[in-house]
Parts: structure tokens; C-alpha cells; sequence
């Protein structure tokens, strides 16, 4: 009896949720402890403070949010360098993996989240533009003998087709102002843009988008099954959910590899290149906590997405899970 | 009637730069004789020009409504809630906990 009418009043709280007070938000989000108006969430732990893992330590939600951010503040301007680093850039390969695996259409639109640095959606512009001249190579050849169909059209005008288009959404500013100078510097601009937001309250209206890629972002997200419902929500019907994330390997050997070279190897180059070793530790740590490919598959289907699949790549330490908006 | 027309433009410049330092608080980087300058002045100092085209798919991440761009404040403001996000080198900021609170009086901002 206690526990529907927990359950109706939490309900109704998070009906309320969005016209609370920023202030109070604020505040419950500055203080360590979690009992304000954001209680929602408290309500369903009996007066305790929810804690979440922060690589292997175990740290109050809120304080979570707080510490990914400095991980990624500090390493922002190394990141790329590191990337390549730690993976003897095979990252690289993961993510054109992904791309082959979406194959955009022309006219589709990209939400890139957590995109921080920008390699996705700069893959994307680049594969919709190889998509588009393909397109045209091949409209030319047919036109050699165009029938009477092919004529007409080309005397009406012609709707232009809608401009495809990435957007890059990361929490963390420093992150997408290394991203933008690189565009900058690429002399990427057109189809491109910038947004600081949140996963698990994206700035975004309903149906928006054909695709959603979170590429080595969602572990550091606190509430997951937020940040997937969050995606559903901005999906198309038909869009889809792409995640690149690091996971479990099998094979015992070469997880052993694996492993040492995780704990051993990455937080060196970490203090060697980047002069942090604390965040790669947190790096390692935290792919260690994240679910398996079976969980996190199951993950994606309670928050709604159908014909969820996943393809492990370089033996399961990275799997690319899908999943659609239907 | 020149003389008119340059008297009013003074006072209308003297009266937005005393504006400014009596509003709100701010994490901003734009300087405060920032409204004061001419048009072209102000674009140049934003030099990342906020992109209009993503309004269309922006809205307020609390309430989910359409924004207003404020080309002044360089701010995407949410008038049923009253409040704003800012806009830092041509980047919009969608963190709720880093939007001002636009009050009648002047507004304390809440920091994070």
C-alpha cells in the first residue's frame, strides 16, 4: 500500500518535474545530498542517498555528473592524440565501422551525442557527400538516354531535397570547442552544428532526428535507461539508435591481454602524453562497470527500441549496439 | 531638428550602457559596453555567429517549447519559464542548471 502510493507520488513529481523551480534545481544539484525537489528520484531509495560507480569507487549520483565533467575538462585538448595512443589507432576503424553499418542516406539528419571531439559527425558529412556524388555519377550515366519520363521531370522544378545535417551535443563545453576548431581548421562548416546538453534532458523536440550515435559517451551518462528513453524521444519513427561502446571480451586469453594493457599500459601514456593519469585510470575503470552486450542489449529493448542487435568488434572490445524507433 | 535627433541618440546610448551594469550578475564573457558599440562591432566580437538554423530543432530542455533568439544578450530565452540560456562562442548552452533566471528586478543567477 505504501509502496503504489510511493509510486503515484513519484509519478506525479516527475509530471511536476519540469515546472520546478530552477533555483531549487540548482541548489539540490550544488549540495551533496540528494533531498530537494529533485526527490523523484530519492523517493525510491527510503530516505538514502542514491551512489553510482565512478570507475571502481562508488560515489553519490550527483557527484558523478560533477567528476565526468572534470575528467573530460582536463583532458579535452589531448584527447584526440590519446585516442590514437591507447588504441594504436584502431578507434578509427571502430568508427568507420559504424558509419558503414548506418550508411546514411543524403537528407538525413545526425544527432551526434557526446560527440565532443566531432569524428563522427565529420565521418557522416564526409560519407553523405561520397553518397551525393555517387548519386550524381550515376543520374549522369542515365541520362545518356533519358526516356520521356526523365525529361519531364527535369523540366519541373525541383524540389530541393532536404539538406542533410549533424549535430554534435556534448555536457562538456571544452570538449565541442576543440571539436569546432578542428571543424574550423577542416574548413567543415555547412550541415554542422554545436549544442552543450545534457543526455538525459535533451534540448531536442520529439521526432527530430533519423539517427542518434552515442560513440564512447554513454558509461560516463549517470542515468542510462534515461539518456536511452531520451533518445527514443527524439528519434523519428524509423530512426535509429546506434551506440560504439567498449564491453566485454570473451575469449579468456585475450582478455588477459586485454586487461593488462588497460590497467598497466593506457594510465602510463595517460601521465606520459596528457600528464593525467587519474582519468585514464577512470577510463579503464569505468569500461569494467559498464553492462556486458547482453545487458546493455536488454537495456535498449525495456526502453523501447525494436530488432536490437549488436556487432562485436576487435574480438567484443568494442560492441556497436542498434536498435529502432518503430 | 538635428540637434533633436543627436540628443536622443546620446541619451539612448547613455541610458543602455547605465542598463547594463544593473543587470544581472553574469558568467558571460561578453564585456558590459558590449550593446553600446555599433552593429557591425558587436558581430565581429561574437566572432562565432550563432547558427539560426538550429532553432529549428532547439527547444527549452525543462518545458520542450521553441526558443527566442536574443541577438543583444546572445541568449535563447524561454519567456513561459523565464529564463535563458546563453550562447558562448557561437555555442548554445542547454545545461538547465546554467540558464539565468530573467526577473523583473535584478536576477541572481544560479551558479553551478
Amino acid at each position: 500500500m505504501a509502496a503504489s502510493m510511493r509510486l503515484l507520488v513519484r509519478r506525479a513529481i516527475r509530471l511536476s518535474h519540469k515546472n520546478i523551480t530552477l533555483t531549487a534545481a540548482g541548489a539540490a544539484a550544488r549540495s551533496d545530498c540528494c533531498r530537494g525537489p529533485l526527490v523523484c528520484r530519492c523517493f525510491s531509495d527510503e530516505a538514502e542517498d542514491r551512489s553510482t560507480h565512478f570507475g571502481f569507487e562508488t560515489v553519490p549520483e550527483t557527484e558523478k555528473a560533477k567528476r565526468v565533467y572534470k575528467v573530460f575538462e582536463n583532458v579535452a585538448q589531448k584527447y584526440d592524440i590519446m585516442n590514437d595512443a591507447m588504441s594504436l589507432g584502431i578507434h578509427r576503424m571502430w568508427k568507420d565501422t559504424l558509419l558503414h553499418v548506418m550508411h546514411p542516406q543524403p537528407g538525413a539528419q545526425l544527432l551526434d551525442m557526446a560527440g565532443g571531439t566531432g569524428d563522427i559527425s565529420f565521418r557522416f558529412l564526409d560519407y553523405i557527400r561520397s553518397q551525393e556524388e555517387r548519386q550524381k555519377r550515376r543520374v549522369a550515366r542515365s541520362s545518356q538516354t533519358p526516356s520521356w519520363r526523365d525529361i519531364s521531370n527535369n523540366y519541373s522544378t525541383q524540389d530541393e531535397p532536404r539538406e542533410s545535417r549533424a549535430v554534435v551535443c556534448d555536457i562538456n563545453k571544452e570538449m565541442l570547442k576543440v571539436g569546432k576548431q578542428k571543424a574550423d581548421s577542416l574548413g567543415v562548416s555547412a550541415g554542422l552544428s554545436w549544442v552543450v546538453g545534457d543526455a538525459e534532458e535533451l534540448p531536442f523536440d520529439d521526432d527530430q532526428f533519423d539517427i542518434y550515435t552515442i560513440a564512447f559517451g554513454i558509461r560516463n551518462v549517470t542515468h542510462i535507461d534515461q539518456a536511452l528513453q531520451e533518445a527514443l524521444r527524439v528519434l523519428k519513427p524509423g530512426g535509429r539508435f546506434m551506440c560504439l561502446e567498449f564491453s566485454k571480451v570473451n575469449n579468456p586469453i585475450l582478455s588477459r591481454i586485454y586487461d593488462a594493457y588497460s590497467f598497466q599500459m593506457i594510465p602510463v601514456i595517460g601521465e606520459v602524453i596528457a600528464g593525467d593519469w587519474k582519468s585514464y585510470q577512470y577510463l579503464v575503470e569505468s569500461i569494467r562497470k559498464f553492462p556486458n552486450q547482453e545487458e546493455f542489449k536488454g537495456m535498449i529493448e525495456d526502453a523501447g527500441f525494436y530488432c536490437v542487435k549488436y556487432y562485436n568488434l576487435t574480438g567484443g572490445v568494442v560492441a556497436l549496439h542498434s536498435g529502432f524507433k518503430l | 531638428m538635428f540637434k533633436n535627433v543627436l540628443s536622443r541618440l546620446v541619451t539612448e546610448t547613455v541610458r543602455s550602457r547605465r542598463y547594463v551594469p544593473n543587470g544581472p550578475v553574469i558568467q558571460r564573457l561578453i564585456p558590459a559596453s558590449g550593446p553600446v558599440r555599433t552593429f557591425t562591432d558587436r558581430k565581429g566580437e561574437a566572432q562565432p555567429q550563432f547558427d539560426a538554423s538550429l532553432l529549428d530543432v532547439l527547444v527549452c530542455p525543462l518545458s520542450k517549447k521553441p526558443l527566442r533568439y536574443d541577438a543583444e544578450t546572445n541568449e535563447l530565452i524561454n519567456e513561459e519559464l523565464g529564463i535563458a540560456y546563453p550562447i558562448l562562442d557561437g555555442i548554445p548552452n542547454m545545461i538547465p542548471q546554467e540558464a539565468r533566471l530573467i526577473q523583473k528586478d535584478s536576477a541572481e543567477t544560479p551558479t553551478h
